[in-house]
């Protein structure tokens, strides 16, 4: 039994390899380029309104998801996804699995410099992996946990060695974790460098300069190996100008005024005004962020019967948020794992209607009527308008919720703690695979589940979804242990899940919404 | 008047010190821990426990005040613990961006303060003088954040006449730079200009009515030296210690007016650092601040004694 599940498995990665190797690529992995019909044009500088300034460009420190919006300009990771979620090859141009799923080995390209000249090879695939592992204050290190060393076979060939088996390790390496920096440059930036990270990336666009809440620069690399479906040369553009625009409204009138060409977070409400600008064009992709209430289960807060966590569920009018809050830029949402994961299910809509009712007679059946306190962070409108929405939801199942308006600072340290009464909204920007949109999140004492939640049930079933790399089993782990986490006893309460949005002016071309939310310059171009 | 000065500033370092005590005390025992606030949505503990030790914020709280101490004693601020940029460097950075929005908008205040606060109190009850009153009131009552934004609509949208925003080098785009400054400093100046224009007009008033004012017509002077000689020079003292202390509030105001306008002064690195429990950062900006008030009293006490020779340090300095 056991063997036969490790054929299966083997069987399953060697298809998903040769799928990934021999599926749609005709550059051989690399750039997914414009589908507009027009013939690109080279030249010509963007400026891109950024909703906030970058923290951190070095991807060992980063936490913040704003910064990501830069490293994907500047950095090349060994994989990257497509516009629909599916990992392509990018720094390595294939991948194999070994049969009991503990080795990958990844052949590199060999026409990679980082833009200080240097080479990108094995040794630099391992030295970056060894960095991010054992820096003492590096971000990744959780990340690449179940990686125990990496081997240079030759010099473009780089063998990863698993404490375990681990499927989600190529969504891992698609994002920061698998960015690959040049050593020198990063030894020759010393403390300043996650703030100047000159000649680190191997990118399709050098760091120029970046002054703190005003501009970053990035010019175009023009020895950069990818290229584009006819072959020519990518990036078309010359430079990109980021501004860090705090301000939504703000963001959208310097898009309208011309001030910025390209911006990626709009509010709700602008959305109309973007679509009918003549001279501006809206898109909008699907994502894999999800927003939730975090209803605390630990022993003696409001929680701590899930029951009163589903009748919450119940009660709680889906539709009515994101089509008031957000002016359909979201969508009803049940869960971690997003329309565009591979395990979602699209008939799992298990509150898609608002039960009041259902949920009175719930709370009626457990005996106890429920009150509890929502805080939310001083200053954001939108998150009070939410908690205001859902608090008119539960009235009317006779469920009483007070908002209570706190810093953002102290909300995260109680519910660092779970030291909260009732409830507190969260977020969260999504992830390549649904292991990282789940796990951190709903596992027994994981950093992100600051619900207190535990169910052994659902942790078996996530146990099993990172052995296995069979993608069917994988599935059926994630959606039995959906249906736990979600409706038979629920770690909280999901209501929508995001959407990718990509506003432009008119006369930028070939760029496209990505379910991760950030954008790829290297195919976009502007008209003359 | 020179000793005088002389033991003002020194009357300054004590001050200094007990704001410094103040600030980090406070911002300690404020909740919320910064490293969960840089953290964002990367909770790894070990990797919190390893920042916190980067930090420094491991240690006990007195030890942290004196190693913070003997560094800024010798000049070094310590490093931003969200961007890890030098404090001083940041703030350095922005301090002339804030100074030029300032001072911009400190001359709008202060100059149409005058000008239509005189001419609103020589013409009481006319229509210009009820426009002031009315403007004065609506001034006073608009948020700037909703000001700033209405400003950006109109004259960056509808108009397009400044655009919506953003800061230009004054060394290689002069003509841009003032095109950017002029929403953000009408926008910083109105609420300054409210109280600053209620000030002069009110207090002109009370001086227009005094008896020596009678004489000086009596003798024969033109209403024009009455007004600009006698009557505005002794009826600006209580507007001096106004416009004094409105240095402080334009800072207060610049917080705002810098995020809405992404003017990348020290405003907004307030902001941003106040939020994030950025603790080197913030104890910087307030120290600053409490120099920037102490050293803007006594500009406004020297400036009393010049306007009204009654007024004599030397004999308190004695």
């Amino acid at each position: 039994m056991r063997s036969a599940r490790y054929l299966l498995a083997l069987f399953a990665t060697l298809a998903v390899v040769l799928g990934a190797c021999a599926g749609g690529q005709p550059s051989g992995g690399g750039p997914t380029a414009s589908p507009v019909g027009a013939k690109p044009v080279y030249g010509g500088t963007l400026t891109f309104a950024l909703e906030n300034d970058v923290i951190d460009f070095d991807p060992l420190r980063s936490r913040a998801f704003v910064d990501r919006n830069l490293h994907y300009q500047i950095y090349d990771s060994l994989v990257r996804i497509d516009p629909t979620g599916k990992i392509i090859p990018w720094l390595a141009e294939s991948w194999e699995t070994s049969a009991d799923g503990k080795q990958v080995t990844f052949k590199l390209r060999k026409d990679v410099k980082y833009h200080d000249g240097t080479v990108f090879d094995a040794a630099s695939v391992k030295w970056n992996i060894d960095r991010y592992r054992t820096t003492q204050n590096s971000q990744r290190a959780s990340d690449l946990a179940p990686v125990a060393s990496v081997d240079v076979v030759d010099q473009y060939t780089a063998r990863f060695n698993l404490k375990a088996p681990f499927a989600p390790l190529l969504a891992t390496l698609v994002d920061r974790a698998g960015m690959m920096l040049s050593q020198k440059a990063i030894e020759a930036g010393g403390a300043d460098f996650t703030r100047k990270p000159v000649g680190a990336g191997s990118g399709p666009f050098k760091f120029v300069e970046a002054v703190k809440d005003d501009h970053i620069t990035i010019e175009k690399n023009p020895d950069w190996w990818g290229k584009d479906k006819d072959g020519n040369k990518l990036p078309y553009l010359d430079k990109i100008i980021v501004k860090p625009i705090v301000e939504g409204t703000v963001r959208t009138t310097n898009l309208r005024t011309g001030d910025a060409q390209v911006a990626n977070n709009i509010v709700g409400k602008d959305v109309e005004s973007i679509k009918s600008d003549p001279n501006l064009l809206y898109q909008q992709g699907p994502n894999y962020g999800f927003d939730s209430i975090f209803t605390n289960r630990k022993k003696g807060a409001a929680f701590e019967d899930g029951r009163y966590a589903r009748a919450v569920s119940m009660a709680i009018d889906r539709k009515q948020i994101t089509n008031q809050v957000f002016y359909g830029t979201r969508f009803p949402g049940y869960g971690t794992i997003a329309p565009s994961h591979f395990a979602a299910d699209p008939s799992f809509k298990p509150f898609e209607k608002a039960d009041p009712a259902g949920a009175k007679a719930l709370i009626q059946q457990i005996g106890k009527p429920l009150q509890f306190e929502m805080l939310v962070t001083a200053g954001t409108a939108l998150d009070l308008q939410i908690a205001q929405l859902i608090q008119a939801q539960l009235a009317k199942a006779d469920i009483k919720m007070d908002i209570k308006t706190l810093e953002f600072a102290q909300i995260l340290t109680l519910q660092d703690t779970c030291s909260y009464q009732g409830a507190t909204l969260i977020g969260w920007s999504g992830r390549v695979d649904p292991d990282g949109n789940t796990y951190s999140h709903i596992y027994t004492g994981a950093p992100n589940n600051n619900s207190c939640y535990s169910n052994a049930q659902v942790d078996k079933l996530l146990d099993e979804s990172r052995t296995t790399t069979d993608e069917a089993k994988r599935k059926a782990a994630f959606r039995a242990a959906e249906q736990i986490y979600v409706v038979d006893d629920p770690a909280r309460v999901w209501y929508d899940f995001r959407s990718t949005q990509l506003a432009t002016a008119k006369r930028v071309q070939g760029l496209v919404p990505y379910p991760d939310g950030l954008i790829r310059f290297d195919v976009g171009w502007l008209q003359k | 008047m020179t000793q005088y000065i002389l033991r003002r500033l020194l009357l300054m370092i004590p001050v200094a010190f007990l704001v410094s005590v103040i600030v980090f005390t406070l911002l300690r025992i404020t909740p919320g821990d910064p490293v969960l606030v840089f953290a964002g949505e990367e909770r790894d503990p070990a990797a919190l426990e390893a920042l916190r030790h980067e930090y420094g914020l491991d240690q006990p709280l007195p030890v942290q005040y004196v190693v913070w101490m003997e560094h800024a004693l010798r000049g070094d601020l310590g490093r931003s613990l969200r961007t890890r940029q030098p404090v001083t460097q940041a703030i350095l950075e922005r301090l002339p961006k804030t100074l030029e929005l300032g001072s911009a908008a400190l001359l709008i205040s202060i100059s149409v303060a005058l000008v239509v606060g005189t001419l609103a109190a020589l013409r009481r009850n006319s229509p210009l003088d009820l426009i002031a009153t009315g403007f004065t009131i609506a001034g006073v009552s608009l948020p700037n954040f909703y000001l700033g934004i209405i400003l950006i609509l109109v004259f960056a949208l509808a108009l397009r006449v400044f655009p919506p925003g953003g800061y230009a080098d004054f060394a290689t785009e002069p003509v841009d730079n003032l095109k950017r400054l002029v929403l953000p400093a009408i926008t910083l100046a109105t609420a300054s200009l409210a109280i600053n224009l209620r000030q002069v007009r009110s207090s002109l008033l009370d001086v227009l009515s005094q008896e020596y004012l009678r004489t000086a017509r009596a003798k024969g002077l033109g209403e024009r030296a009455v007004v600009l000689r006698h009557a505005l020079k002794n009826g600006l003292i209580p507007v001096v210690t106004i416009f004094g202390l409105q240095i402080g509030a334009l800072l207060d105001g610049a917080i705002i007016t810098e995020t809405i306008f992404f003017w990348p002064g020290v405003g907004r690195l307030a902001v941003d650092s106040i939020g994030g429990r950025d603790y080197p950062v913030v104890q910087a900006i307030v120290l600053m601040s409490a120099l920037a008030f102490m050293v803007s009293t006594l500009a406004v006490d020297v400036l009393y004694a010049w306007l009204d020779p009654r007024i004599s340090y030397r004999r308190q300095a004695g």
